[in-house]
């Protein structure tokens, strides 16, 4: 119903938008004279007080002028700055491109200056990183591996292609995290859409905010967000790649676009991946049969095959009078995974597997200046995807591959189970520049969630009996202040509101609701010298899936509360060259959380699934730093340190009187120290003019960390006190480029030196893995 | 600009330190001994207990403080048998576990693990560990039972008995748990309805039963049957003994239970079946809920000349799962109940662990006793003065069983 509500909102802002659009009016696009947009410039007509900011595409537009001869003022940092003359005639849309040359002089006191996209990002007040998506297009990876070198970020992966993820950010993961693409929530996209499916060249940039998440992505993220940006940089374009290698996997990206000169848009994404994941894992195995039991046996893995297909589909206009972007689009995609062990490898599974599919039409609406300085952003979606989960094997399988038939409840817990969340979504979003320096913002986000299902093996299934719905709406209003290079502040409130309709076994509804603040504030020393701060009181919600159940993993726990936490970042970062040629940027970050409420996942009673339950209080205090160095332009390396300590501060456990032993403990299961480090040497012209050869070498490294409470039991060799050991991973990449960019040849080898290594307790992750990429890329630019 | 230079290198510098300072220990602080504690400590989801070796329980104190194996699963059980210790993982849906040790210098080390499905009795047969796994689902009518063979440590047979015609009433047979007694395993059980909400309810609350199985092949050869008591034992729990004379003892907690109200007409009692028979002594009965003023047992502990440490719960403490936190000794010839003096008062005690240790000397009994401030002791209990007195202090965790095992 309010999905219906918010169509009709934008049909009709469109119709009236399109009657008012008689004034004349200035559009167009700021490119650079390599024909790249050129986002953030001001576009000024002199002798008037009529202005505008180009965005992310290089467009601008400026409406109601009156009939006359100007002068238009274009202004990017990088570039130099350039004038036009032009006559505005009455009742006529003018339309006027401009390509602006880089500054060179610029380019040569500070690198850094002529930044991209995602380093403006970075120069925000809020503690955020920025990944430059593109620099990855000729790599395999996928967004959640891409996320995995950022500071603070440890990505931690259950096995191979598709396998179970978990980002943690500051210490942060699972749902405390939220994941946006284009602004837009994806809490709900089901199995077949998710961060570690989505290959990287389907972004343009990745932003991951930490502890503080702005206003505009409307959302009740306790740790953090990772915004997922996504391309539409070229108009007219194709980029497309393959890739081959180990254990059999292959995955081809496909993106293009065709726009026409009148404004008609059609935008494709399409993507797949394939893997068999029968890589060797070290394991203690037994026979089914004998019990024979061999503790350190290499076996390779046998029921892990995985595979994705997903479409994006957009048609619609740009650039018209009525609205800058008005899409309409569907993502379709379906997805099968094998499941071959339960939360440990111990258990280990030759029939479980899941399947899902994502159907989701959505609208895109997005028009600057409506009325002078306010811009208005639409977007809307439904996801009407099925998920599956199908366990009807009756026995055991041991890791020799062996079956043994028992019993009559599956594998695991028999089910044949079959169901839709009906996730919808409807956001917009108002902003209003009252100065070329002030602003305010306007946002709502509403979503819902209806599960309706059955389980054909087990009609009892509690997870589908009666109604299991939320809706869930996020309000909030910030004021921001920005004056380019010196300082910049924001203010922001959010009011969250939930509503769940719980029945069945755990019957019981509930609304809840929570206010949350903050403040993200940034002082430039110089223009290279920045420090921040930035603070919130963030609420989050307890997940549909945390109160009803995931069907699959997770029991329900209906009375499970909000969580809180108070979050404080500081941050500095440098950029500085020495002899020109030697560049440097070094970041330094401290973060503090303090979260009550605590929402974590622990095993049920029975171990077999995980619950979702509330800790009295959990606080992090912890720090990263980053190092840049770039010699001209051929050569290039980083490395990335973080530091953190989450401690149990729950006094008292349940049914005991006494301090609990586990009081001020360090968290088990949690990273607490890691870094990457990366070089990569650009040779130009290798072979032939425009030809271009880069190599690269990524470390991860990451220290051991207990499963369970540190405190507790002997940590000697012969203890087995469960750890997750280090660990140290190579990988190395070789690029050659022709034509300019065109084709690619990419050859990498991840994972060089075949280490065993684990991110989660016992579920090994490949050992060393062969791929070859290739890629075309052609774009054909309209705008001259 | 070079202070923050600084500071970013002090704070890697630190973050290094810290990290590194966080492992390395190589002097150990594990404790060794023939004595095997298991210890489960409060909010330690995944961690059944911590298996923790100790010299002796009669004084000091030890900790789950960077000391002990760590066990995983959410419940374990523990048995001594062959020399080699066992310990059981018990999950409902998850698939069971046998992991085995040896005590060698004092210090538990791993021998073997390997998965078996999740039962719900164990005990040692011969030079074997007999599993089996009781369906508690009419539909199905089937019992999976596993012979291990505590010298290879395989799996050196299994197969099936059938729960439903022991009782052939409709209802399907729970063993509360099985014991070799002379060359044949005896099943106590229960008998439940096994469908819908009624799962461990039964239509049938009077009556004990114990199947008698040839070993090792698993034949139901008789069922002995008594109408004086309700079952045998209770779910999880020994109800059998066997005395130095070959005779054999059972305790009924009288807890059947039918709409989860209990049912049963008989009192909590003990009986007996003389050695060489295979019927019960219809001239032995021990009113145990007479001799202890409405009190029924829950558990007990066998230490050697007749004489057995006992948990009982009051009648209004009384459940089907309760497990009694009052101590007595009975003596099954006598057939007298005393209760022991020197424990701390019943609302201070969070628990009594249920799996303990006796020298068999007729006399000495060490248990658990946990309190609700989240630590326990382990209490030396003097059958021939009904005193228990304080022993070893254990801190971070609950203890679940105390077991022992001379080291190699």
């Amino acid at each position: 119903m309010q999905i219906n509500k918010f169509l009709l909102t934008g049909v009709l802002c469109a119709l009236v938008f399109s009657i008012k659009a008689q004034a004349q009016n200035l559009s167009g696009f700021v490119k650079s004279n390599r024909g790249e947009p050129v986002p953030a410039a001001t576009v000024r007509l002199q002798n008037s007080s009529l202005w505008t900011i180009s965005d992310h595409d290089g467009h601008y537009r400026i409406k109601n002028i009156k009939p006359g001869t100007y002068i238009l003022m274009i202004k990017a940092i990088g570039f130099k700055t350039q004038e036009k003359e032009l006559s505005i005639e009455s009742g006529k849309e003018t339309t006027l491109n401009v390509a602006l040359a880089e500054s060179t002089e610029q380019m040569e006191t500070v690198t850094v200056t002529g930044r991209t996209i995602a380093q403006e990002t970075n120069r925000q007040a809020f503690n955020v990183t920025a990944v430059d998506a593109r620099k990855l297009y000729n790599t395999t990876l996928d967004i959640s591996s891409a996320l995995d070198r950022v500071a603070g970020v440890r990505v931690r992966e259950s096995g191979g292609v598709g396998s179970n993820f978990n980002l943690s950010l500051n210490g942060f993961s699972g749902n405390h995290i939220r994941y946006f693409i284009d602004g837009i929530p994806m809490d709900n996209f089901g199995s077949s859409f998710q961060i570690n499916n989505i290959p990287i060249n389907v972004a343009d940039r990745v932003e991951v905010y930490k502890g503080v998440v702005p206003m505009w992505l409307g959302s009740d993220a306790l740790g953090g967000a990772v915004n997922i940006v996504t391309s539409d940089r070229y108009r007219n374009y194709v980029d497309a790649s393959y890739s081959y290698g180990s254990f059999n996997t292959h995955r081809s990206v496909i993106n293009a676009a065709v726009t026409s000169k009148n404004g008609f848009t059609v935008q494709l994404n399409a993507f797949q991946n394939y893997s068999d994941n029968d890589y060797k894992v070290k394991v203690e195995a037994w026979d089914i049969y004998t019990g024979a039991f061999s503790p350190a046996a290499r076996l390779r893995r046998f029921h892990d095959t995985y595979h994705n297909e997903t479409l994006i589909a957009n048609i619609g206009v740009v650039d018209k009078s009525y609205a800058d972007k008005l899409l309409l689009g569907i993502t379709l995609g379906q997805n099968y995974k094998e499941i071959q062990t339960g939360a440990r490898m111990e258990a280990v599974f030759g029939g479980r597997h899941r399947r899902g599919n994502i159907i989701m039409p959505s609208l895109k609406y997005k028009k600057t200046n409506i009325a002078k300085g306010l811009d208005l952003t639409i977007n809307a979606n439904y996801n009407l995807g099925t998920e599956r989960n199908i366990d009807t094997l009756n026995g055991n399988f041991d890791w020799y591959g062996s079956f043994k038939p028992l019993g009559a409840n599956g594998e695991s817990g028999r089910t044949l189970s079959k169901y839709k969340n009906n996730n919808g979504l409807a956001t917009a979003m108002l902003n209003y520049r009252i100065s070329e320096t002030q602003s305010i913002a306007l946002s709502n986000v509403f979503s819902t969630f209806n599960r309706k299902g059955r389980d054909a093996a087990n009609p009892a299934n509690d997870a589908f009996q009666g109604k299991k719905k939320t809706d869930k709406n996020v309000l909030g209003l910030g004021y921001s202040i920005d004056v380019r290079d010196k300082w910049s502040a924001t203010i922001f409130g959010k009011y969250i509101y939930q509503n769940i309709i719980n029945e069945g076994k755990t019957a019981g509804n509930s609304s809840m609701n929570k206010i949350g603040y903050g403040t993200a504030v940034t002082y430039f020393v110089t223009p290279n010298l920045q420090l921040k701060s930035s603070y919130e009181l963030t609420n989050r919600m307890p997940e549909a899936n945390e109160i009803f159940g995931d069907v699959e993993n997770q029991n329900a726990n209906p009375g499970l509360r909000p969580e809180k936490s108070n979050n404080l970042n500081l941050g500095a970062g440098y950029g500085f060259s020495v002899n020109t040629n030697n560049n440097f940027y070094v970041a330094a970050g401290a973060v503090y959380r303090r979260s009550d409420d605590f929402i974590y996942n622990r095993l049920d009673i029975n171990q077999a699934r995980l619950i979702a339950d509330n800790r009295e209080g959990v606080s992090t205090w912890g720090g990263d730093a980053e190092v840049r160095y770039s010699y001209k332009d051929w050569l290039s390396a980083g490395t990335t340190v973080t530091y953190q300590f989450l401690r149990n501060l729950q006094k008292y456990e349940p049914e005991y009187t006494g301090v609990s032993p586990l009081y001020r403990d360090q968290m088990p299961n949690i990273p607490y120290f890691f870094g990457n480090g990366d070089v990569s040497v650009s040779l130009k012209n290798v072979g032939r003019k425009n030809n271009s050869l880069t190599i690269g070498y990524n470390l991860l490294y990451v220290h051991a960390f207990w499963l369970y409470w540190p405190s507790r039991g002997a940590k000697d060799a012969d203890a087995e006190k469960r750890e997750v050991a280090q660990q140290l991973s190579h990988d190395v990449n070789f690029v050659y480029s022709l034509a300019g960019g065109r084709y690619n040849v990419a050859l990498e080898c991840k994972n060089l030196t075949n280490a065993d290594l684990y991110d989660n307790f016992s579920l090994q992750k490949p050992g060393r893995a062969f791929y070859l990429n290739l890629r075309y890329f052609f774009n054909k630019n309209n705008h001259n | 600009m070079k202070t923050i230079l600084q500071k970013t290198a002090a704070a890697l510098a630190m973050a290094i330190v810290v990290s590194s300072c966080s492992k390395d220990e190589n002097e150990t602080t594990a404790t060794r001994g023939d004595f095997i504690l298991a210890v489960t400590p409060a909010a330690s989801t995944g961690v059944a207990d911590y298996l923790i070796n100790t010299p002796q329980l009669e004084s000091g104190k030890i900790s789950t403080e960077e000391n002990g194996i760590e066990q995983d699963g959410t419940y374990r059980y523990y048995v001594t048998h062959n020399g080699k210790f066992f310990s059981m993982l018990y999950g409902q849906q998850n698939p069971g576990a046998v992991t085995t040790y040896e005590n060698i210098n004092g210090k538990l080390t791993k021998k073997s693990n390997f998965r078996t499905e999740t039962v719900q009795a164990f005990a040692p047969v011969n030079d074997d560990l007999l599993l089996v796994k009781i369906p508690r689902n009419i539909a199905n009518p089937l019992a999976n039972w596993y012979r291990v063979n505590t010298n290879s440590l395989l799996i050196e047979g299994e197969g099936t008995v059938d729960v439903h015609t022991p009782s052939n009433n409709g209802e399907s047979a729970f063993f509360s748990w099985i014991k070799q007694v002379g060359n044949k395993v005896y099943a106590p059980y229960f008998s439940i309805v096994a469908s819908g909400d009624e799962v461990f309810g039964t239509n049938h609350p009077d009556g004990a039963w114990i199947a008698v199985y040839s070993y090792p092949g698993m034949q139901l050869e008789k069922v002995i049957t008594d109408d004086r008591t309700s079952f045998i034992g209770r779910y999880f729990t020994d109800g059998l003994a066997v005395v130095e004379n070959g005779d054999v003892y059972a305790f009924s907690a009288s807890v059947a239970i039918k709409n989860k109200v209990l049912t049963s007409t008989k009192p909590s009692a003990i009986t007996r079946l003389k050695a060489g028979t295979d019927e019960f002594d219809r001239s032995y009965f021990f009113d145990f809920e007479a001799a202890s003023g409405g009190m029924n047992i829950t558990n007990w502990l066998y230490i050697g000349n007749n004489n057995f440490i006992v948990n009982a719960t009051t009648r209004a403490e009384k459940g089907n799962y309760t497990i009694g936190k009052n101590i007595g000794i009975v003596n099954v010839v006598n057939k007298t109940f005393t209760k022991v003096d020197g424990l701390p008062p019943v609302d201070q005690i969070y628990s009594i662990t249920n799996n303990n240790y006796t020298p068999k000397d007729g006399r000495y009994g060490y248990i658990g006793v946990n309190l609700k401030e989240g630590w326990g002791y382990i209490y030396k209990i003097d059958a021939s003065t009904h005193t228990a007195t304080q022993g070893l202090k254990v801190e971070g965790g609950v203890i679940t069983a105390v077991q022992y095992l001379k080291s190699k």
